[in-house]
């Protein structure tokens, strides 16, 4: 899920970007430092959207660069286990598939895929249902449920399963 | 952290921090993404140079899964779903999956029928149809 959040962060700004400009400087420096960026605790920043403030500036000692604390407001993606959303299928492959949701991957294993539908090979990898009704490859869009998440430092990892009422494919590229 | 091993979106244990916080549907995400693509577009020659990848994808995947285009349309969506009660976050489920039947929707939000609450199924199917209107007049 989206989320519009209000993040701290204390920026150290060197004193040659001091003068006139030192807000634009110290708002474009914060841009380049957290845009993209992944914590395990609020999720992918996916964009800045407005500062709240910039606090007193503090000069360290014996360096001379200043640390300002600053209060934005961002927009973060982070997702959630329970959480039921869309995705689009990446690859295919015997152990399940991969999806994308944003910026985050999530694994669906064959466990976690309705047992009426099979692996099968070649060109395009997909699981189809016997009747062959029902076909998830790359580029379909499926609605999934995560039911686990795995943080590391720098991104944020899921396990998703379509093994329940309401859950599977929405859109098949072939079909339309 | 203790509440990272309890966190479950079904029963809205998301963490007070994101409880408080404003939850986005994709639509919006999209308009405000839209937005700064514009903006660093007017600033620079080359947007694709300044943007990162998490920027990227989250624009593409809004973009093919926002269920309303128009800025009047979600601001409507927004606003019959806030006449519920819902949390920001079930509000947002509902705003993103756009389920047709009640039974769907409690399936993507079960703790919308959670003890406590006073969504019976008749209150639900309205909000559905509301909903529904608004994709079909947009």
């Amino acid at each position: 899920m989206f989320f519009h959040i209000v993040l701290e962060r204390n920026m150290q700004l060197h004193p040659r970007h001091f003068g006139r400009h030192l807000r634009d400087n110290l708002i474009a420096k914060l841009m380049k430092d957290v845009e993209g960026t992944c914590s395990g605790r609020h999720g992918f920043v996916v964009a800045i959207t407005g500062i709240e403030n910039i606090g007193k500036g503090m000069i360290r000692d014996g360096t001379g660069f200043v640390t300002f604390p600053v209060k934005y407001q961002c927009v973060v993606f982070r997702p959630f286990k329970g959480e039921i959303l869309e995705a689009v299928v990446t690859m295919v492959n015997k152990m399940g598939f991969f999806a994308e949701a944003g910026p985050v991957q999530i694994f669906v294993s064959n466990h976690l895929i309705p047992d009426d539908m099979e692996f099968q090979s070649g060109d395009a990898p997909n699981y189809t249902t016997s009747d062959g009704s029902v076909k998830i490859q790359k580029d379909s869009e499926v609605r999934l449920k995560i039911i686990g998440t795995r943080v590391d430092a720098t991104e944020i990892f899921c396990i998703g399963t379509i093994k329940d009422d309401f859950l599977g494919v929405i859109n098949d590229p072939a079909s339309t | 952290m203790s509440g990272e091993e309890e966190e479950n979106a079904a029963e809205l244990k998301i963490g007070d921090e994101f409880l408080k916080a404003k939850c986005l549907m994709n639509c919006e995400v999209a308009l405000i993404l839209d937005h700064k693509y514009e903006q660093l577009q007017q600033m620079s020659e080359d947007p694709m140079n300044q943007i990162s990848q998490v920027f990227e994808k989250s624009l593409q995947y809004v973009k093919r899964f926002s269920r309303y285009k128009n800025p009047d349309a979600v601001r409507q969506v927004r606003e019959i779903l806030s006449r519920h009660q819902l949390a920001e976050f079930e509000l947002c489920v509902l705003g993103n999956l756009c389920p047709e039947t009640v039974e769907e929707a409690i399936a993507m939000v079960p703790s919308i029928k959670t003890k406590g609450r006073t969504h019976d199924d008749e209150a639900i199917e309205k909000m559905l149809n509301d909903l529904s209107l608004i994709k079909k007049f947009e």
